[in-house]
């Protein structure tokens, strides 16, 4: 029997040419979404899960997500953090439905079981039944029916939850580099919570992680960037993958003069269009260089976060995958409990480069989207990854996609692919 | 003001069952206990619940919805459960067999 070949499905191996092709079944299949959410979220990683800014008092609590689980992220009595899931050990009911607040414990509201800042189970309702009939049976231990506690690392004012016992610490998890450039914003002074921004994102969450490690489109996808001179082709800028292509950071020197400066490659742009206006350009002119180096930068500390610095607007994109084919972007907007009048203007100000509708960030989430039913339409397909070469080394230009072949690397490894 | 209420009989309040009842639309419960008869304030201090509809026993009340208990002479929240406060306990007089219980605590 010939039974026609466009039938069978892809097979799932890797492609022959390695990290340079990226196959697009990896976008939509819901098994391989399955096993990354065993091996990433749910095993040994630290996941972002907030700031402690967030949770200010005792009993201040916020939810969060760990891959697709709710979780709850909150201050005990003590002063410590818990982050526990959000699931009742009762019947599975999501305990708390409040995005942010304040409690004294944590009750269920389907049959009112109630748990300690902790998870522990401390009393449910008719544990002896009523009048004389029913109740839980004599032998009922609720010392082994808390709430799932996950281990939580604080390192500044972020705050970390892995579900695994054998994930490294902390900083060893991060590795020097990432640890340095989380310090430089999260450890040298309180955090001041600015504010939030959500969005649903229909694409897979790697085309976003792929995105935000590809500067080869920054230029040529947001015309934002290249007009107002914050990130040009001939500007100074390093791409480098770290911990075997785990995590990442690119950074550039901020340079004042380059937009007064037309230069052969920015002419080459397409993109660059020079009759776009801002009302405001504070938004782009107006910096203070706070952490006195010049530099300005991003990195991601894998699998939950984009952390980035676009002047002095300070940002944590969350991405928390809904499905194979949809994730949401949670955007926190942060500064420091010291700022002055200026600098809380400012930040606010400049909260507008990033976002659901940033200046410099709405195109991401709308190409991505589109780009879904695409891939999952020929999921035999073969991304191309040629930009700067073959390999994973470290670049100083914006154009190479290093940072992506780097981040497969690490990825086939993990998934065994 | 001596705001002593008459709320029972004598004979109402037997040993082992709490005896719920008002004054002014405040909520408590008399109990016999070691020969005593004693009033305790009637609503849990973590929830909006009736004490006395839970477990009696060892001279403690335990909450019915989650299992605070609290000591029926001194009204003290007993550690452990999810209550952090203690609940009013009212002073008791027995006079010609019926029993009066001063609100203002
Ligand atoms: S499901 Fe939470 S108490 Fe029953
Ligand atoms: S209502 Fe009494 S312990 Fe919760
Ligand atoms: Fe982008």
């Amino acid at each position: 029997m010939t039974t026609a070949a466009i039938e069978t499905p892809p097979a799932k191996c890797w492609p022959e040419d390695g990290i340079t092709r990226v196959p697009a079944w990896i976008y939509s299949d819901p098994d391989i979404y399955a096993r990354e959410m065993q091996t990433f979220h749910y095993g040994k990683t630290w996941n972002f899960v907030g700031l402690d800014c967030e949770v200010p008092e005792p009993g201040s609590f916020k939810r969060s997500w760990v891959g697709e689980r709710p979780v709850i992220m909150v201050r005990d009595h003590d002063g410590t953090i818990n982050v526990v899931e959000n699931r009742c050990a009762h019947r599975g009911s999501l305990i708390c439905w409040e995005t942010r607040g304040k409690a004294r414990d944590l009750s269920c509201p389907y049959h009112h079981w109630s748990y300690d800042l902790k998870g522990n189970l401390m009393g449910l309702p008719f544990l002896r039944g009523a009048q004389g009939k029913g109740g839980m049976p004599r032998g009922f231990d609720k010392s082994q029916h808390g709430l799932t506690r996950l281990r939580v690392a604080v390192r500044g004012g972020t705050v970390w939850a892995t579900y695994s016992e054998d994930t490294l610490s902390f900083e060893e998890y991060t590795g020097p580099e990432i640890l340095e450039r989380l310090d430089r914003l999260v450890s040298r002074r309180p955090l001041r919570l600015v504010g939030y921004s959500r969005q649903m994102v229909k694409s897979n969450w790697k085309l976003y992680w792929e995105n935000s490690r590809d500067p080869y489109h920054a230029t040529l996808m947001h015309p934002f960037l290249s007009t107002f001179g914050i990130l040009r082709t001939d500007g100074d800028y390093h791409s480098v993958p770290l911990e075997g292509g785990k995590h990442e950071y690119t950074y550039s020197q901020f340079d004042p003069e380059l937009r007064n400066r037309t230069s052969e490659a920015s002419q080459q742009i397409k993109s660059i269009s020079n009759d776009l206006k801002i009302q405001d350009t504070e938004v782009v002119t107006s910096v203070i260089d706070e952490f006195n180096d010049g530099m300005m930068g991003a990195f991601q500390l894998f699998p939950t976060v984009l952390v980035q610095q676009y002047f002095n607007c300070l940002v944590v994109r969350h991405m928390i995958p809904k499905g194979p084919g949809a994730h949401e972007l949670a955007w926190t907007y942060f500064g420091y409990a010291d700022d002055d009048e200026k600098m809380r203007e400012l930040r606010l100000k400049q909260s507008n480069l990033v976002g659901p509708a940033g200046f410099v960030s709405l195109e991401d989430s709308e190409v991505l989207s589109l780009m879904q039913p695409v891939v999952e339409s020929r999921p035999d397909s073969q991304q191309v990854l040629e930009m700067g070469g073959h390999g994973t080394g470290a670049q100083s230009t914006m154009m190479t996609e290093t940072l992506i072949r780097a981040f497969y690397e690490f990825y086939r490894r993990e998934m065994k692919l | 003001m001596t705001d002593w209420t008459r709320v029972a009989d004598e004979g109402d309040v037997t040993e082992g069952e709490p005896f719920p009842t008002e004054i002014d639309g405040v909520e408590i419960a008399l109990y016999r206990m070691e020969g005593d008869i004693l009033a305790m304030g009637d609503i849990c201090t973590h929830e909006h619940v009736r004490l006395s509809t839970g477990w009696f026993e060892d001279g403690r009340i335990e909450c019915p919805l989650h299992q605070s208990c609290f000591e029926v002479r001194t009204g003290k929240c007993v550690p452990g459960g999810p209550a952090w406060q203690d609940v009013p306990v009212y002073a008791v007089k027995i006079k010609d067999g019926e029993i009066y219980v001063k609100a203002s605590s």
